[in-house]
């Protein structure tokens, strides 16, 4: 009894510590994290690239945005507006971010719930990375699937096969996302 | 004394057998020579007797039915006994003469009123013998009648006098006219007691004992009918009367001391003074004199009069512990007005005012309270026992007080004393020794001044030239005071979050440091710029070098820990370095560089003879910041000097290569600037005259030659031109903007007509703003070169019009004040200049602060894109969290932009006030 006291006692101020250190560690890397997104965010809004824009979420810590991508002319895509969600972790740029489509969209590399297959946003990912060049690798993609590993394989064979249908598939797919 | 009861039945028996009932009972024709006499007392006792109410008839009777007990059993003694006691209460019996008589013998001395009361007549002989006989059977007996006796003829004759004098206000000696009243009445009582009775009584002290006892009966009864409710305020204002004078305090008032004067008639010179000014100038030996010797004779006759008046206050009874208390209050308010009329404003260093102050308070203060307590004691028997009223512990404990009231007094100056820093350092001083006494005088300072600062200081109406000032000054005061800095920090930190809040402060400061340090010898600045603070960069830089220690340093044997009352982010700052703490108050240095760098350019692109001043500002301030953060300073500084050197060669090279100067073109001078460095210059672009075109592009053809792979790029808006004008019948020779010379240089033509031209006209063909063009040509309208025919439409004026024709001009005016309207149609001109030029200028801010709004926009757009429509609340709210330096701009600057935006198009109103984005 009296052993345990004293072990509890002896290791409190430890744990305490570690506990300490840990948070303050995180502290600053949400700093660091932060600091390089406003930087992002910065450099988005002073140079701003035709079809793409993005801006942090109203919950105030700027690891979630919305992107907005404009379909690319001569694409199926052509004039249709397409909301993506970036979720950063903790320790951007060293881990890609979370990209998501919102609108949903008929494409070969995009399952129904949103989800993309694009390397960089995977194992390619490298801190050189940003946001914009993410955006535009995915307004890129928009125009030139990779129909080498598709997550809609009908898109990926519809795409090959007969472009109008997959037009009308893609607009049928599609729905403007209502503003709240 | 009781030891002796043989021989006083001895005694009486004797007495006794002398006195003899025949005797007593002859005595009412016998007592009196005077039968008018004799009969009035008798009528006037029954009288009393019959109309005395029930208190007194009852005492009277208890006090007969004990002596009737006492001597129950021998009724021949008894017999003798109640016809003495007949007799002495005839004699003693106090006629009921009333008050008014009294009143009217209030002032004298005394003598004619005993006459009239019938008190001095000597006892008859039989009177004598009863007396004595009283006085050996039962002296106790008598005396309590006697008591009883006065209080009742008070209370029937005096009282109701007295009261209706107490409840008539006004007057000015009032309770003094009460006390000599009733001191006549004392006497009246007392004087057949003192002269006739005591003397038969054989030991002093039992006599003293019977006299202390009537006193007692005369003290209670006068308690009794003069409620001290209302005497106690009257008891206040004589001692605050007389106190003011005994303690100097009227003299310390300067209006009343030169009424006095004036009234006196008499230049007499008050050589007893305790006025701290003079005192101040005398020698040392002499301050020792000065409150101790050579009273005034006004003090003297003031303070026996005060004296003699508490003495006879004593010994009506309405001395004791009341009075004292009375007196207690107003010697205390006499301390603080003492120290309120003698030192406020009074702040000369070194400061020897609580030497003063403790001087007055042993010496005038204390001797006057001595004095009075020694008379208002609080023991009725009023034995002189000896033991002082006054101890030295009292006296300390006064000086303590005087020391704390000092400091109460300089606090609540303390505003204006940091005002009037340097010259009020005494009172630092002061305020010093009080912080340092007691422990939560510290936090009173604090507390009290920050609240004084706030209301005087921290608010819209204060420059933040003065604000600075006032905390430059506090900032040294308060070094002085607490060289710790702990006051210094609690109070900066409201001063200094006001400070950050405002626009200007970096700019005050830096055109502070960058001000002529010649002229700021004085230590006021002048009203619109801190010249002080360059004499005070110059002046402490040594200090800050010395003092470059860090928190911990291991090695400093003098470290002391931080004082205990100090802030928990409380950090020491070594010295009062005022500088350090100004540009402390910036979180980063860059604020303050910035502001530098737009000063200093202002600054270097006007024309010259050399930047000493600059160079030394520079030089100072980066033993402050380091070199790396003035870079940018120092290659503004390194321009200009190699420019100088350039425009020396490339004029060289022109005259070399042939290029001579031509008949009317001027010199061209340049300064080249690395623009990197500088800050960005808002001009106004315009298009200069050809032959300045011509020669531009010479000296860049120069310069070019010289500095391979660098280009000149000219900032026509910067700059000055010496203009020559020669008209009809005047000339001009000034310096003015390049804007203003460009404007005047298109009036030139050839013809004799003198040259007009419009406002639109002039704005196209120089590429320049109307506003711009407008202000040009106001300032020479107020130059007196051009007039403005008609709106927008101006024309030079070859002939200086002469007085007359002024007149002719202004034919509405009348003549007399032609003149005037002259000189006011130039100030006209030259404020209406003024204004056009703040407007070109406001016009050119606005654009920059479009310019910023952009990036704003820029923001916006990509929220509004992403996050759908938004609230002008929310969009703020997001612009702070998202726009990295915060968004400078407030609510209804944004709602402004915002709504410009949707009358543009590209944005439109939403239900519910939303925002959206128009694609």
């Amino acid at each position: 009894m009296d052993y345990s006291m004293e072990d509890t006692q002896n290791s409190a101020p430890e744990a305490q510590q570690a506990s300490k250190l840990n948070s303050s560690g995180q502290k600053s890397d949400t700093q660091s994290v932060t600091k390089r997104l406003q930087a992002e965010l910065m450099q988005l809004m002073l140079s701003p690239s035709p079809g793409i824009s993005a801006f942090p979420d109203a919950d105030g810590n700027l690891l979630s945005w919305t992107a907005t991508i404009t379909g690319p002319t001569e694409t199926p895509y052509e004039g249709l507006t397409l909301k993506l969600s970036f979720a950063f972790p903790n320790n951007y740029p060293y881990s890609p971010p979370t990209v998501l489509f919102k609108t949903p969209i008929y494409h070969p590399n995009v399952d129904f719930s949103g989800r993309i297959c694009l390397d960089i946003l995977k194992d390619k990912w490298s801190a050189v990375y940003n946001v914009s060049s993410v955006l535009l690798s995915l307004q890129s993609l928009l125009g030139e699937p990779n129909n080498a590993s598709p997550l809609n394989a009908q898109a990926a064979e519809l795409w090959d096969s007969d472009q109008a249908e997959f037009k009308r598939h893609v607009l049928a797919r599609h729905q403007d996302l209502d503003d709240e | 004394m009781l030891s002796t009861v043989p021989l006083n039945v001895g005694r009486r028996r004797v007495c006794g057998s002398v006195f003899s009932p025949a005797a007593l009972e002859a005595h009412p024709s016998n007592t009196t020579a005077d039968s008018q006499r004799e009969q009035t007392p008798v009528a006037s006792f029954r009288e009393s007797t019959d109309s005395s109410s029930t208190f007194k008839t009852d005492s009277q009777s208890t006090s007969f039915a004990t002596i009737g007990g006492l001597t129950d059993a021998a009724s021949p003694e008894e017999d003798t006994l109640n016809q003495a006691r007949q007799t002495v209460k005839e004699f003693l019996s106090v006629p009921n003469l009333g008050f008014e008589l009294l009143y009217s013998f209030r002032n004298t001395d005394g003598s004619q009123a005993l006459k009239e009361w019938n008190r001095l007549s000597p006892p008859s002989k039989e009177t004598t013998e009863a007396l004595e006989y009283l006085m050996r059977t039962s002296p106790w007996t008598l005396f309590e009648w006697y008591g009883n006796d006065i209080r009742r003829h008070f209370l029937v004759n005096f009282r109701t006098g007295l009261s209706k004098m107490l409840n008539s206000t006004g007057e000015e000696d009032l309770l003094r006219t009460i006390v000599d009243c009733l001191q006549l009445a004392r006497q009246i009582y007392l004087a057949p007691v003192v002269h006739y009775l005591l003397p038969l009584i054989a030991t002093h002290h039992q006599g003293g004992g019977q006299l202390a006892q009537l006193q007692r009966a005369f003290h209670t009864v006068v308690q009794y009918s003069l409620p001290w409710k209302k005497i106690s305020p009257l008891l206040a204002r004589e001692l605050t009367r007389d106190a003011a004078v005994i303690l100097g305090i009227d003299a310390l008032d300067e209006d009343s001391d030169a009424d006095r004067m004036s009234l006196d008639g008499t230049e007499m010179e008050r050589a007893y003074s305790v006025s701290y000014k003079e005192w101040r100038q005398e020698s040392p030996e002499a301050q020792l004199h000065m409150m101790v010797e050579g009273e005034d004779d006004c003090v003297t006759f003031t303070r026996d009069r005060l004296l003699a008046f508490l003495d006879g206050l004593q010994l009506v009874g309405l001395g004791g512990d009341q009075a004292q208390k009375v007196f207690a209050n107003v010697m205390n308010i006499m301390m603080g007005d003492f120290i309120r009329a003698a030192y406020a404003g009074e702040w000369q260093s070194p400061s020897t005012a609580p030497q003063h102050l403790e001087q007055w308070v042993e010496n005038v203060y204390a001797r006057l309270a001595a004095q009075v307590l020694a008379i208002i004691h609080s023991d009725p028997a009023g034995t002189q026992s000896g033991a002082m009223e006054v101890s030295l512990r009292d006296v300390e404990k006064w000086r303590a007080m005087g020391i704390a009231r000092l400091g109460k007094l300089r606090v609540s100056e303390l505003f204006d004393v940091v005002v009037d820093w340097p010259v009020s350092g005494g009172a630092v001083e002061d305020l010093r020794r009080f912080t340092n006494n007691s422990s939560g005088a510290r936090m009173y300072v604090t507390h009290f001044f920050s609240i004084n600062l706030l209301q005087r200081l921290l608010h819209p109406g204060a420059s933040t030239v003065e604000i600075l000032q006032v905390y430059i000054s506090i900032i040294r005061a308060f070094h002085i005071l607490d060289p710790k800095g702990v006051l210094l920090d609690r109070i900066a930190r409201p001063i200094r979050r006001y400070l950050r809040d405002r626009d200007d402060t970096v700019k005050v400061i830096v055109s502070g440091l960058l001000a002529d340090p010649a002229t700021a010898d004085g230590p006021t600045a002048t009203g619109d710029n801190l010249a002080e603070l360059a004499a005070e960069l110059s002046k402490v830089h040594q200090h800050s070098m010395q003092n470059n220690r860090s928190e911990l340093d291991y090695d400093d044997l003098y470290w002391l820990p931080d004082p205990v009352d100090a802030a928990p982010d409380y950090r020491k700052s070594k010295s009062a370095d005022v500088i350090d703490s100004l540009v402390s108050l910036f979180d980063s240095k860059e604020t303050f560089v910035k502001e530098m760098q737009t000063l200093l350019a202002d600054r270097l692109i006007q024309k010259r003879q050399n930047y000493d001043q600059e160079i030394t500002v520079l030089e100072l301030l980066k033993i402050r910041f380091g070199d790396s953060a003035l870079q940018a300073c120092e290659v503004m500084l390194k321009d200009i000097s190699d420019s100088r050197r350039l425009d020396l060669t490339v004029r060289n090279d022109q005259i070399l290569s042939g290029y001579r100067k031509q008949a009317g073109v001027g010199k061209l001078h340049a300064k080249v600037l690395s623009r990197f460095f500088w800050p960005e210059f808002q001009e106004q672009e315009f298009k200069v005259p050809d032959e300045i075109t011509k020669l531009q592009e010479r000296y860049a053809t120069c310069f070019e030659k010289r500095k391979d792979s660098r280009k000149l790029k000219w900032r026509n808006g910067l700059g000055q031109v010496t203009v020559e004008l020669e008209l009809e019948n005047h000339t001009f020779t000034d310096e003015v903007t390049t804007w203003q010379a460009t404007v005047i240089y298109a009036f030139q033509s050839d013809s004799s007509e003198p040259a007009t031209r419009t406002i639109p006209e002039l704005a196209e063909e120089l590429e320049m703003t109307v506003p711009l063009v407008r202000s040009a040509c106001l300032f020479w309208v107020s130059k007196r070169i051009l007039t403005e025919v008609h709106r927008d439409t101006f024309r030079v004026l070859e002939i200086l019009p002469t007085e007359d024709e002024e007149h002719h001009a202004h034919g509405t005016g009348d003549y007399s004040d032609g003149s005037d309207s002259e000189a006011g149609d130039t100030a006209n001109a030259a404020a209406a200049a003024e204004a056009a030029a703040a407007a070109a200028a406001k016009e050119s801010t606005e654009a920059a602060a479009m310019e910023k709004m952009n990036v704003h926009w820029q923001f916006i757009v990509g929220m509004l894109t992403n996050q759908g429509p938004m609230a002008l609340n929310r969009i703020v709210m997001m612009l702070k969290i998202a726009v990295p330096g915060g968004f400078p701009f407030s609510n209804e600057e944004l709602r402004e932009f915002l709504s410009g935006m949707v009358s543009k198009g590209k944005l439109e109103i939403v239900n519910g006030g939303n925002y959206k984005i128009v694609h």
